[in-house]
């Protein structure tokens, strides 16, 4: 650790930790309401499960997007972050923000917006609480010693992600207006701008770990974020299919969408060209493990199962069934969820002293949770499969397929319990790093 | 190869042509909603309906436009596919319905907010998705050699009711639902006066009855007994 602000980053990571801990619960309440077992119906019936899932999600990503931030920039510009007290009050505020909505969700109180649930007093206190977070990133970065296209890029990942939290607070009464604004948010996050924060981390850790040299990895970083804003941005389509927009969406959607995996291909052999053709002989080897972990996840789930029903002839089957929410899980625990947690894997041995890369359950943890996670993607696409045949095709009645497909939520539960030991595993070796020391270093090791 | 320079001009140009073209069509596409959604249509009744909608995050468990969480039903259709009469009794207690199966938060919503919920499923219908959802294009086979062997029996027609409530749960000539008894032979072991107060009120003949209470007029009662009636084993 060169700087001292740099630790501000581990309690980022503690808050992340913590609710991926209770995100997990929520998954599992979840998954035995289709097993056929709703035992909670009345404390914590599905929609609030739902929401509260889908939102720790969300702030845990984000939370430790801002952790990272708080770690690569001053590193990266070289000078100390600039009014570190306030991104204390930042993490205080957010985490309190996080703690009423996820508790509004439990006595009915949200703005039933699929993935954007916090009610809309809510958002202002988000909106202000990013706004300063921005401050302090960008006013580092000005004061900074030098410019680096991976702070600049992560940077603009950060401050776009905030913009584009705009659109959603745009109040309509038509449900199509609902849905398109709806999309400028969710889809533009992240298969856009968030695209940026993935790729930046990723670089930064490539960087470090691998030792290429900088000017190639930030130049194929150029290459790749291009990408995915060429097919990200009109790609925003394929949510513009059947919700009362115009026709034309069928066919821009469908080219650019399907234009988007290539980002993500140019984005797996990029980390494991540079991986193989690094010279220096990082001993993090967890570190690498995730985020090669994640490159190759981020393709099978958002590239690849994306593709699989992004064309409007598959689409119109798939359309609102569980094959959403199989390319859903694998694209967000491979894109984001798996660099922050690679991110932590690098930067907790440097801010704590403790070298946990030895530890040999962290790659139990690694290994757990991505069997786990393969496992549960696998039984979420046969039930989706047999939803779009019974349900879609065949015009079978609602209970009768939803007794049918209950069989593959428990064997889904079964590998969830996988995955969930794995992420307990990385959880628990990241309570054994303990907090972080003060001392500095010049190395990055 | 490429230098870093022109990966900087494919960013920069690619990144500002996209969102050129994304501002023009949304534009557009801004522009043209109003008429492909028939705005005209949306009264104060469906807005509220929308606001209930949203107050109570049904997008949580149920899909609108193929939008939502894959727990409940897709609700883009279902003022045809059950009919206003039994989404109004539904809302009112929606765990009366299905016993035993998934259940439905009872919201207690009022008879307006009601009205209002209906007026919202109302207008949703007849927004033009561009052909979602599709109509199911695989027939099972039974459902076809049953309702030809019954259906050259009948004398009184099917009256609407039963379509718009019944068919919810009971199946008949191999449609309907699965939730209570098949109904094709129902006129073998139930005669007019069981049935008339069976459906007048369940729990006076079996106290524990699945079925709930509906409200069902005198005329509504005679009808259904009158139609279900015949409907008597082919070999007779």
């Amino acid at each position: 650790m060169k700087f001292q602000t740099q630790k501000i980053a581990y309690y980022f990571f503690a808050v992340s930790m913590l609710l991926l801990s209770l995100q997990i619960v929520y998954g599992f309440i979840m998954a035995t309401a289709h097993a056929g077992y709703d035992v909670l119906h009345q404390i914590i019936p599905f929609n609030a499960a739902r929401a509260t899932h889908v939102n720790l999600l969300v702030v845990w990503l984000l939370s430790g997007f801002m952790g990272a931030a708080y770690y690569i920039i001053p590193e990266e510009v070289n000078k100390e972050l600039i009014y570190p007290k306030l991104a204390y009050v930042q993490l205080i505020a957010l985490v309190i923000v996080g703690v009423i909505a996820i508790a509004g969700f439990h006595v009915n109180w949200w703005e039933g917006r699929k993935f954007l649930e916090i009610p809309r007093t809510l958002d202002y206190f988000v909106v202000i609480d990013v706004l300063l977070f921005i401050f302090l990133i960008g006013g580092t970065i000005l004061k900074g010693q030098r410019y680096t296209t991976t702070s600049l890029v992560l940077f603009f990942g950060l401050f776009f992600a905030a913009l584009l939290y705009l659109p959603g607070m745009i109040d309509t009464d038509n449900q199509t207006l609902d849905s398109f604004w709806r999309w400028w948010v969710v889809h533009l996050w992240v298969e856009g701008v968030w695209e940026l924060i993935l790729g930046a981390i990723l670089a930064f850790l490539l960087i470090k770990l691998t030792g290429v040299d900088r000017e190639v990895l930030e130049k194929w970083l150029y290459v790749i974020i291009g990408l995915t804003f060429l097919a990200g941005i009109l790609g925003t389509g394929h949510h513009y299919y059947f919700i009362g927009t115009p026709k034309y969406w069928l066919i821009v959607g469908a080219i650019f969408s399907a234009m988007e995996p290539l980002a993500f291909l140019g984005m797996t052999i990029y980390a494991f060209i540079m991986v193989s053709k690094g010279q220096r002989n990082h001993p993090n080897k967890i570190a690498l493990l995730w985020t090669l972990g994640c490159s190759l996840n981020a393709f099978l789930g958002a590239g690849l199962l994306g593709f699989a029903h992004t064309l409007p002839l598959v689409n119109i089957h798939t359309h609102g069934t569980l094959i959403t929410a199989m390319h859903g899980h694998l694209a967000f625990w491979g894109a984001y969820a798996s660099i922050v947690l690679a991110i932590i894997s690098y930067t907790l041995p440097i801010m704590t002293g403790k070298k946990i890369y030895n530890y040999s359950y962290s790659k139990y943890a690694f290994w757990l949770s991505n069997i786990g996670m393969i496992g549960m993607v696998i039984f979420f696409g046969i039930a989706g499969v047999l939803q779009v045949y019974m349900e879609r095709r065949m015009g079978l009645d609602f209970f009768i397929v939803r007794e049918e497909l209950s069989f593959f939520f428990k064997l889904l539960i079964c590998c969830a319990l996988i995955f969930a030991s794995g992420i307990y595993t990385y959880v628990y070796s990241f309570i054994k790093a303990g907090l972080p020391v003060s001392s500095l270093s010049s190395t990055d090791e | 190869m490429l230098s870093k320079s022109s990966a900087v001009k494919f960013f920069l140009i690619g990144t500002s042509l996209s969102v050129l073209c994304f501002f023009l069509l949304s534009y557009d596409t801004l522009k043209q909603i109003p008429a492909q959604t028939n705005e005209q249509n949306l009264n104060s009744s469906a807005i509220r309906g929308k606001h209930i909608w949203e107050n109570n995050n049904c997008m949580g468990c149920h899909t609108i436009f193929g939008e939502g969480a894959y727990y409940a039903p897709e609700l883009t259709k279902v003022y045809e596919r059950r009919s206003e009469a039994f989404l109004k009794i539904f809302l009112k207690d929606p765990q009366k319905f299905y016993p035993g199966k998934r259940k439905m938060v009872n919201y207690n919503f009022s008879d307006s907010e009601i009205g209002d919920i209906i007026s919202f499923f109302k207008w949703i219908k007849d927004v033009d998705l561009n052909g979602f959802p599709l109509k199911p294009s695989i027939i099972t086979s039974n459902t076809q050699s049953v309702s030809t062997s019954l259906s050259n029996i009948k004398n009184v027609d099917k009256p609407k009711i039963f379509e718009q409530l019944c068919m919810t749960c009971h199946t008949l000539n191999g449609q309907g639902g699965s939730i209570g008894p098949n109904l094709d032979n129902i006129g073998d072991i139930r005669d007019k006066n069981y049935l008339k107060q069976w459906l007048n009120d369940p729990y006076s003949l079996k106290k524990d009855s699945l079925m709930p209470k509906l409200p069902l007029t005198v005329e509504n009662i005679n009808e259904l007994v009158d139609f279900l009636i015949q409907n008597k084993s082919g070999d007779k």
